[in-house]
């Protein structure tokens, strides 16, 4: 157990290492410099452009062969230092360190909407198989699946925010995380980016229960005289739950790569979606590669949090 | 019925079966279900629309601000003008016209026109980019059940590392250095797209590899293209198809997702670039944002519900 958890550290380490190279080449390699918006004003200013952009480029070391500067920036990663933001004047770190609890508090509210409304309806439906309930909540989980997240955030402002007025249109970072007023603002965010996922639990979990509705255990089970809450929510769920935690542990990987930076342009919150896109735009590689990397990172963790919690949800799974 | 095709290959003429029974049995399990229907009822308007529709419409990219922000028929907007000499207000209401059935955006550009175009780009990216993905997947699928060993282990890993990485950022990062154009886009998202595919192909073709009927061959002296073409691929045809449909509507979200934060081709017009506008205009001109959506949750849903239909009808253990 020990060695597989070793081992797969050390291949998820690889993994993020080809990620970064990949990264820094594509942004290094390009034709625009992160210094191009600092010339910008000093043209503006009448100065001399080139000695100050070569001043500029020889204090980063932007003017090196580039694998020397993939070299000296992978040294320092490894010494701890994520480089320099131009875009926002400051240490990477300092950057993501004051915008990351936008996005983690976006991410894991919409996962735990997505995760209790999804599998609560799942499992009424497969319990309700072939009832008008069942049909409403597959076709529900089809609308879900199929409704782009981005647009609905947009039909939510639309409908709740313009014309009903119960919501502000934009996103306000004046209120402290822990408020109840951001909590309230959060709802459509939460909503636009967690509806897609909700639907995805519903259909998996209805079809995970189902495979084990009709189960012999499940017949022994009620055979004994449990009552039916415990025959679902002890003898189907539990072995219904393996398949799910795949899929929503796969599913969280892309709500933090796809879904969340798009929610967060779509309602103006200053993420590190915004921050990264912001970045990738102003050619500010450091950041780029940063986000890239954290997100890969924990992405791999789930990964193999996944595999560990399967050991614990089935104990006849053993890892060598 | 059986029926024989005379096709020439490297020179040598081969008698080929096309089997219509077959063609026939899955059309008769795929038309029983309903939805899946209407979904491929909806893809082939769509496809009409796309192809001819552009001829006979209006010009998407022409701009009028005389008709700017005009609503839909049947729907009217008011305006109120304050005249500064008599200090009164005039309130005008501008109902839809039928020359513009679906309304105006802000820059006066017909509603219809823009949707006609976005369709037929929505389709192109794709069915192109699916396409790319598609045949890259299944090719490097084969290869790597084919080829086992260390090359199989290296395509693999190569597989993973592409999988970690954050599409979308990836999408946006490359687009961003190589310009927006349709090609690049459809480029970008048929080479990142392949992962899924590749992975399915190879598992099944790993399986199909062990099957008496390729032993068989095998002996007969089959070559490993002839293997490949006339027995791996034959048979993991169906799931091929079932997959390219499926994941038509996530290249199609992507592209429109792109366009969405202003990373469209800016030469065309497509169901993403017309949100774009429409975002900025949701208390004014409500229409520009609902209408492209509309267009898309449509487009996404017919091609779920129609890859949903062709699952069953090719699955032979499913009851349809």
């Amino acid at each position: 157990m020990r060695n597989y958890i070793i081992k797969r550290l050390i291949y998820s380490i690889i993994i993020a290492w080809g990620i970064l190279t990949i990264t820094f080449i594509l942004l290094r390699v390009g034709p625009s410099s992160p210094v191009d918006r600092y010339i910008l004003n000093i043209a503006a200013r009448g100065q001399d452009v080139d000695s100050v952009k070569q001043a500029i480029e020889a204090r980063y070391g932007l003017n090196k062969p580039i694998t020397e500067q993939y070299f000296s920036y992978m040294g320092n990663l490894l010494q701890g230092n994520w480089g320099w933001s131009f875009s926002a004047s400051m240490p990477v770190l300092e950057l993501i360190g004051s915008h990351w609890i936008y996005s983690f508090q976006l991410i894991l509210l919409a996962t735990i909407f997505a995760i209790i409304l999804g599998v609560g309806l799942g499992m009424l439906a497969a319990v309700k198989q072939n009832t008008k309930f069942d049909y409403a909540a597959s076709i529900f989980s089809f609308i879900g699946i199929s409704i782009p997240g981005f647009w609905l955030g947009l039909m939510l402002i639309l409908v709740f925010a313009v014309y009903l007025g119960f919501f502000k249109t934009y996103y306000d970072t004046n209120y402290p995380i822990w408020s109840l007023e951001n909590l309230k603002q959060l709802i459509l965010p939460v909503m636009a980016l967690g509806i897609g996922e909700l639907a995805g639990y519903v259909r998996y979990t209805r079809s995970a229960m189902l495979d084990n509705l009709h189960k012999e255990f499940v017949t022994t089970a009620r055979a004994k005289g449990l009552p039916e809450s415990t025959v679902i929510g002890k003898h189907v769920l539990r072995n219904a739950i393996l398949p799910l935690v795949t899929i929503i542990m796969f599913d969280l990987g892309s709500v933090v790569f796809g879904g969340a930076y798009l929610t967060e342009i779509v309602f103006g919150i200053p993420g590190l979606g915004q921050v990264s896109f912001n970045a990738i735009f102003a050619d500010d590689y450091a950041v780029v590669v940063a986000v890239t990397l954290i997100g890969t990172f924990l992405v791999l963790f789930i990964n193999l949090a996944t595999d560990l919690f399967y050991t614990y949800l089935d104990p006849r799974i053993r890892y060598e | 019925m059986s029926e024989e095709k005379i096709v020439s290959r490297g020179g040598i003429k081969l008698p080929v079966h096309v089997n219509r029974r077959l063609v026939r049995y899955y059309w008769d399990r795929l038309k029983k279900n309903k939805l899946s229907l209407a979904g491929l009822g909806f893809i082939v308007f769509l496809a009409l629309l796309g192809t001819f529709g552009p001829f006979f419409a209006a010009d998407p990219q022409h701009v009028d601000f005389d008709v700017k922000n005009l609503p839909p028929l049947g729907f009217s907007t008011q305006e109120s003008i304050y005249d500064i000499k008599t200090s009164t207000f005039t309130t005008t209401v501008h109902p839809g016209r039928p020359d513009h059935p679906l309304g105006t955006d802000s820059k006066g550009r017909d509603m219809l026109a823009m949707l006609i175009s976005g369709s037929r780009i929505s389709l192109l990216v794709g069915l192109l980019a699916t396409g790319i993905a598609i045949s890259l997947g299944t090719f490097l699928g084969v290869l790597s059940a084919y080829l086992g060993g260390w090359a199989d282990n290296l395509l693999m890993r190569f597989t993973d590392v592409m999988m970690t990485f954050p599409f979308f950022l990836l999408l946006v990062l490359i687009v961003f250095i190589f310009g927006p154009s349709l090609t690049i886009i459809v480029i970008v998202i048929g080479l990142t797209g392949w992962t899924g595919a590749a992975r399915l192909i190879r598992s099944e073709a790993l399986s199909l590899r062990t099957r008496d009927f390729i032993t068989a061959s095998k002996a007969l002296g089959a070559s490993d293209n002839r293997i490949i073409f006339n027995h791996l691929i034959p048979n993991v045809a169906s799931l091929i198809i079932v997959m390219a449909t499926l994941s038509i509507p996530g290249v199609i979200m992507a592209e429109a997702a792109l366009s969405f934060i202003g990373m469209g081709d800016p030469m065309s017009t497509s169901w993403g670039t017309i949100l774009n506008t429409g975002q900025h205009t949701l208390d004014t001109a409500w229409w520009v944002a609902v209408e492209p959506g509309i267009m898309l949750f449509l487009t996404v849903l017919s091609f779920n519900f129609f890859g949903d239909g062709l699952r069953d009808a090719f699955d032979p253990k499913a009851t349809v």
